[in-house]
């Protein structure tokens, strides 16, 4: 059994005085893929956005309880209380990468694209910033399909294609934890296919929370299931 | 049958085609007033031309003693204010757009961006009486030569009224940024200045570009701030402290003059001016707009 | 991007705030401060009693209420004038045009909207020096002549608002009337132009504001210094705005310098009530149209 990595602990969620989440205690193990699962409207992207604090962009939300993760490497503290005042949102989100339901490239080049979180981070140096970039596009998968066109725009790309773009842009941090709303939802089958068999090798050096509408999907890749229920 | 034929589906269904063409005549109407003003400027200014040749009069000095009715002068006035004007402006309107869209919370932004509305209810007059009250002692006394009735206070008062035009422009030019970029920024830990350096000002450059001339176009059309803080003397301006005239406030002048004389028909010659000038203006900004919808996505 | 840069535009834009709302901050508490004295009855109405100016027994002299009332007729003709035109050409543009006449007559209302306003008022004044050599020597600038040439002015706002809030009527809504059968005219007229009169209406607000503070069109086209209250057509007229023009050069005491202050302070009172109205107007105008019988 994989330590935990993430843990929520009496979570309410509020919207406007609506209740969307209510006493959550929830685990998420390491290195491995838990999906989220729930009947439509029932506050699963919300739930996401609470791992990266992305739930705060809201105007109206608000939240009770805490989040705790547990960094490694130089970050090794134990549990952080995420929402802590002397957290930095910022820095949470390099180690904390997210991919959207519907693909999201920057209106840049597919290089620039995979760099940008880099130069967010202030690493410049031409060297680096190139190996990193190639690194996060091989480990997608798609090296051998845009190589010879890093220049390009990024909107050239096929929906499939873009969203392994916006995975590796996610992954150019090296991210521990990788937050996955519905990622195959806009994709085609065999899109779907190459992005599932990259999460489960991603799974190796990283904890991946993912939603999903999709049955057969949860039950081919998912090694653990959280069910949000009312 | 009875009820297809109440439904008209018979032949010429008598209000249509009148209705039709009630609307294309309003609309030929309208824009025919347009071609009717550029008209009576040239008609009216033409003895003018033909009286001396016509590039005597756009680049020649005014000097109606001497027979020398060029508007030369003017024009730099209205250059020289309008430039300076969105000089002071444009760094500033773009830099309160930037914090009110991007920068602020959402309560402090709701309450600036009234504020905002609120200066553009606000008539020219109103600006230009309080600037000669207020702004021309205040330039006098830091200049510390001539009236304070310059060109330097008119592009203050000037800045002042363009400015929420060009604000607003701004932020809806921002406001149509996709919201997953937002989103995408946010998660990549960017900061908001990250989001609005990196992301909304390159993407915003063509409605910025277009919001500038436009506020360009409204600088030069302005009359009452000109005509009441520049000073309306007739010379080329050396020195932002210089007093000039620009071509509304000769023609605010001039028309109270005898309509049989020459000076009096200099003024529909800068009516012409003034129009063209506007024409180059809306068919830049109509261009520019045409382009970006056009190209949604620009190459970095 | 470090620390420091990410500062230092975060305080730039600020600043530009700062500057440009404290800017206008300062004039208009300029105004206050030196209108504030003149604020009296006194000022409309100068040495009339106030219910003798109402009911025109007798003539202001020294006060603004000929002024006011001007500007009062100038917008209720101009906006006259303008309104149904505007409407027509702007349901044209909206339902009845082809690409071809949108970007032809797009390009000359934009130009209409962005013409400085003296010369619309150069415009006028050389019509009417024209019918007055040609036609009568009756023809002079005044307040029809005004009317007119600020009618000109805010027919592009009356079209082109028209032509946006006809245009952003939902498909669902758009499409309701002619699965029913009705025909263009009758979907305009019985669903498009309801759904979208509000924004119409907004526009109509912007060209009354429009009217009530332009200057420079009058100034050219009949407002005079003093007339007394308006009553003709064909003569000319006092209006508010160029009152506080007049006052800015020819003032010859500090008390009607403060009478022009207090001007400014009414002018500005008009403009802040049509602004709000127009947004009240707006929000309730909605509700009687979308929820009641």
């Amino acid at each position: 059994m994989n330590c935990s990595k993430i843990k929520t602990s009496n979570l309410d969620f509020f919207y406007k005085d609506h209740q969307v989440l209510s006493q959550v205690n929830a685990t998420i193990p390491e290195n491995a893929i838990t999906g989220i699962v729930g009947h439509s409207g029932i506050g699963k992207s919300t739930f996401l956005s609470l791992f990266n604090r992305l739930w705060e962009n809201i105007p109206g939300a608000a939240i009770k309880g805490k989040v705790l993760i547990r960094f490694s490497g130089d970050r090794e503290q134990g549990f952080c209380d995420i929402n802590a005042p002397d957290f930095s949102a910022l820095e949470l989100r390099r180690a904390v990468g997210m991919v959207f339901q519907t693909p999201n490239p920057l209106p840049m080049s597919i290089f620039k694209n995979v760099s940008f979180p880099l130069k967010l981070a202030g690493i410049n140096r031409k060297k680096e910033v190139n190996e990193l970039v190639k690194r996060a596009i091989k480990a997608c998968g798609l090296w051998p399909e845009v190589k010879e066109r890093l220049d390009k725009r990024a909107s050239i790309l096929s929906g499939g294609q873009q969203q392994r773009l916006c995975m590796a842009r996610a992954l150019v941090m090296n991210p521990e934890i990788l937050l996955l709303d519905e990622p195959t939802s806009s994709l085609d089958p065999a899109s779907e296919e190459k992005i599932e068999q990259l999460m489960v090798d991603l799974k190796k050096k990283c904890t991946l929370v993912m939603v999903s509408h999709n049955q057969d999907q949860v039950k081919r890749i998912c090694d653990h299931v959280i069910e949000l229920g009312i | 049958m009875a009820v297809l034929q109440h439904i008209g589906w018979g032949k010429g269904y008598s209000p249509e085609i009148p209705a039709r063409a009630i609307f294309f005549l309003s609309a030929l109407f309208c824009s025919s007033i347009v071609v009717l003003i550029l008209g009576f400027m040239v008609l009216t200014g033409l003895p003018l031309i033909e009286h001396g040749q016509w590039v005597n009069i756009l680049t020649g000095d005014w000097n109606p003693a001497r027979q020398s009715y060029g508007i030369w002068p003017m024009v730099l006035g209205t250059l020289w204010i309008s430039f300076t004007a969105m000089a002071i402006s444009f760094p500033l309107s773009l830099g309160c757009a930037s914090f009110i869209s991007i920068l602020a919370n959402h309560r402090t932004a709701a309450i600036l961006k009234g504020c905002v509305g609120i200066m553009t209810g606000v008539p020219t007059i109103i600006y230009a009486f309080a600037g000669v009250f207020f702004m021309v002692p205040f330039i006098r006394t830091i200049g510390e030569t001539g009236s304070g009735m310059c060109i330097l206070t008119a592009s203050l008062v000037v800045a002042i009224l363009i400015s929420p035009t060009m604000i607003l422009f701004f932020m809806a030019s921002f406001d149509n940024v996709p919201s997953a970029l937002f989103d995408a920024v946010a998660a990549l830990g960017g900061s908001k200045v990250q989001m609005l350096v990196y992301i909304v000002i390159p993407a915003c450059k063509k409605g910025i570009i277009t919001g500038v001339f436009l506020a360009f176009g409204r600088a030069v059309g302005d009359t009452l701030i000109a005509l009441m803080i520049a000073g309306n003397a007739v010379q080329r301006p050396d020195s932002l402290f210089d007093s000039a005239r620009t071509l509304t406030s000769h023609i605010a002048l001039v028309s109270a003059a005898d309509f049989a004389s020459m000076e009096f028909k200099s003024i529909f010659v800068c009516g012409t001016v003034l129009y063209m000038i506007t024409t180059v203006v809306i068919l830049i900004a109509r261009a520019m707009e045409h382009n970006y919808t056009g190209k949604e996505n620009s190459d970095e | 991007m470090n620390r420091w840069g990410e500062r230092a535009v975060y305080g730039l834009t600020v600043m530009g705030c700062a500057i440009i709302l404290g800017s206008f901050a300062a004039l208009v508490s300029y105004l206050m401060f030196k209108g504030f004295t003149a604020l009296n009855l006194s000022l409309i109405f100068g040495s009339t009693p106030m219910v003798d100016a109402l009911f025109l027994r007798r003539e202001v002299f020294d006060g603004i209420f000929p002024a006011m009332a001007g500007t009062f007729t100038l917008i209720v003709l101009a906006v006259t004038a303008a309104v149904p035109v505007g409407l027509l050409a702007g349901i044209y543009m909206a339902e009845y045009s082809n690409a071809f006449t949108k970007k032809v007559f797009g390009f000359l209302f934009d130009l209409l909207s962005a013409i400085p306003s003296i010369v619309v008022g150069l415009f006028g004044f050389s019509v009417i020096l024209f019918l007055h050599k040609h036609v009568s020597e009756a023809l002079v600038p005044s307040l029809i002549v005004s009317a007119l040439s600020l009618a000109f002015l805010v027919l592009p706002y009356i079209v082109r608002t028209t032509q946006i809030a006809i245009e952003t009527v939902p498909q669902s809504v758009r499409i309701t009337g002619i699965a029913l059968g009705a025909t263009p005219l009758q979907n305009t007229i019985h669903c498009l132009i309801p759904h979208s009169f509000t924004a119409i209406l907004g526009g109509v607000i912007l060209a009354v504001g429009r009217c009530a503070e332009d200057t420079a069109v009058i100034m050219l086209t009949g407002a005079v210094a003093s007339a007394g209250m308006p009553h003709s057509l064909f003569k000319g007229f006092e209006a508010l705005p160029f009152y506080i023009y007049y006052i800015s050069s020819q003032y010859s005491s500090e008390a009607e310098l403060a009478k022009g202050f207090g001007a400014c302070i009414v002018l500005l009172f008009i403009c802040a009530a049509l602004f709000t109205a127009a947004a009240l107007i707006q929000k309730k105008a909605r509700h009687i149209l979308l929820y009641t019988r």
